[in-house]
């Protein structure tokens, strides 16, 4: 059955402008770093004898927002499909369980965020390479700054879903998805519990790890309580 | 009898609002089952139930003499529907909605092309559905629901929004559905009308109770006219007829005849004539199946 609501759900995305944003997310980041290298690059190159560090971490600094921001736009967009015209009685009327439906659109969500991260490993590595910063390419660090917020912003992911698949009023998640932007935003300033600070993969132990484990581990419990809620109540 | 959908005592509240109390329904195989009753009456909830939208706060629901509990998905496989305002996804063309949905329900692709041309809307097939008519959006609906070829089709109010032309349309294609597909069919509307015009078998509600479940031809027996007959001593009069073996009944001082042919009226006239009695007027009661209609949904409020 899942195989049959993922072709589903993939056909409905069509032409929501959810392919435009998920393309859109890391060229965004890695042209801020085209401005900024564009800009002063003889400057930053000097600020760090590890270049190709000092980049990734010049290009970190604008992913978290980006994938929370993402996050938010692209779960709304989703919901919007079945809001607009209350299409959720229509879909719960077929042959599938709500669990299905519910688990559909969460893997729909998680496969753009991640072809997103995957985007965003490439266009920093390619323009990385093109500034000639020097040295071993740092693989591994590519890696983790493409891939760890993604998993460290999973319980912002399953709370938004959530909040957009069972609000009447989709005022909720909206105002939820823009109070987590700023708590994103300002993360650098708040304790180490929020939820929206994770994706900075900042902790007391310097360790970006405990971020990705605590974003799997508390992203799972949200996503189960979310979809146990969904599937107790009466469909909209 | 073999019953498609029965439900016991089933119940739905809305915190103290009781939107379905009690309700017993029955639907035999084979049958167009007209759900009748006012805005608000609660069939929308019923219906809703029915395809486990919503839970019942009470009560069992049986569709294929299946515990919907415990069988919903395969019961679901065997039933098509339309619940209120048709749902759709605006920014894709007709077919790929229906793609969309045929993708779950698992049919051949000739089967879209197949409910278009049903209902209609083949010619549209390629177009954003954003552009439709309420009346195109509402045969689109229709589409889908029968996109499983099901063997129970639910239809809720499924006439709203559509032209005159586009009601026949849609009524003949629903009379066609039994014989041809041998489908069951429920079909809600708050217009008796409506159900007059299609259903075998009739349920009224009001109020969350179903007052009134029967034939069709049940129901028109109400509606049958009578005459009636004002007269010098009504109750000795009314006793004249009776002993002239001629069937009659007696309100409020005015006699009435129930469906009797010209003849017999006349005869009873002639009768009363000779008996002495003056005969004041005699006219034809008008009841129509609305008349009986809301006076059935009066004697539930006031009862
Ligand atoms: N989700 C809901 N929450 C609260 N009340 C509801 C809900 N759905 C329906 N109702 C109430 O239940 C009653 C029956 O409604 P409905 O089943 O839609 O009637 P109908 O379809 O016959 O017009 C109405 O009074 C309506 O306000
Ligand atoms: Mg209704």
């Amino acid at each position: 059955m899942m195989g049959k609501l993922l072709s589903a759900e993939f056909m409905k995305i069509k032409r929501k402008g959810i392919w435009f944003l998920t393309v859109l997310g890391p060229i965004g980041v890695v042209a801020m770093q085209m401005v900024n290298y564009g800009v002063r690059k003889e400057y930053l190159f000097r600020q760090n004898d590890d270049r190709w560090g000092y980049y990734l971490d010049n290009i970190h600094s604008f992913t978290p927002l980006a994938i929370v921001l993402g996050i938010v736009i692209l779960t709304s967009f989703m919901s919007s499909i079945e809001n607009e015209t209350n299409a959720w009685k229509q879909l719960m009327a077929l042959p599938v369980s709500k669990m299905g439906v519910y688990l559909s659109k969460f893997t729909v969500l998680s496969v753009l965020l991640l072809i997103s991260s995957v985007l965003l490993l490439l266009f920093t590595l390619a323009f990385g390479i093109s500034l000639d910063l020097g040295g071993e390419i740092p693989y591994a660090g590519l890696l983790k700054y493409s891939f760890y917020p993604f998993f460290a912003a999973l319980p912002v992911l399953a709370l938004q879903l959530w909040a957009a698949a069972v609000s009447v009023n989709q005022g909720v998640p909206i105002t939820l998805g823009i109070l987590g932007v700023i708590l994103t935003y300002a993360g650098y300033a708040l304790p180490d519990w929020l939820i929206w600070k994770w994706p900075l993969l900042m902790n007391d132990w310097e360790e970006p790890l405990i971020n990705v484990l605590l974003g799997g581990g508390a992203g799972l419990i949200l996503y189960a309580a979310g979809m146990i809620d969904f599937v107790r109540r009466d469909v909209k | 009898m073999e019953y498609i959908v029965r439900t016991e005592n089933l119940s739905k509240h809305f915190g103290q609002e009781k939107a379905v109390s009690g309700l017993e329904m029955k639907i035999p195989k084979g049958e167009i089952y007209g759900f009748l009753g006012p805005n608000g009456a609660g069939k929308t909830t019923t219906i809703r139930m029915l395809l486990g939208l919503m839970k019942p706060t009470s009560g069992r629901i049986e569709i294929f003499q299946n515990d919907l509990k415990k069988e919903r998905l395969n019961i679901l496989k065997r039933v098509g529907s339309l619940v209120e305002s048709p749902s759709y996804y605006p920014h894709l063309t007709a077919k790929e909605n229906l793609e969309a949905m045929r993708k779950i329900v698992g049919m051949p692709k000739q089967r879209i092309n197949e409910v278009l041309e049903i209902v209609r809307l083949t010619a549209a097939g390629d177009k954003k559905v954003k552009g439709f008519s309420l009346g195109m959006k509402q045969r689109l609906g229709i589409a889908a629901s029968l996109l499983n070829n099901p063997e129970l089709l639910i239809l809720d109010e499924p006439t709203n929004g559509l032209d005159p032309s586009g009601i026949i349309e849609i009524r003949n294609l629903i009379k066609s559905l039994p014989s041809e597909c041998g489908m069951t069919v429920l079909i809600s509307s708050h217009l008796l009308s409506e159900i007059d015009q299609m259903a075998t078998t009739v349920g009224i509600v009001t109020k969350g109770k179903m007052i009134f479940q029967d034939s069709i031809e049940a129901m028109r027996m109400f509606a049958q006219q009578s005459v009636l007959l004002k007269v010098s001593e009504s109750d000795k009069a009314w006793r004249a007829l009776l002993g002239r073996g001629m069937k009659a009944g007696l309100d409020n001082g005015i006699i009435s005849l129930p469906q009797q042919s010209d003849e017999n009226v006349a005869e009873a006239v002639r009768g009363l004539v000779e008996d002495g009695f003056s005969v004041y007027r005699v006219e034809e009661e008008k009841r129509s199946l609305e008349d009986i209609f809301l006076q059935m949904t009066r004697e539930e409020q006031a009862g």
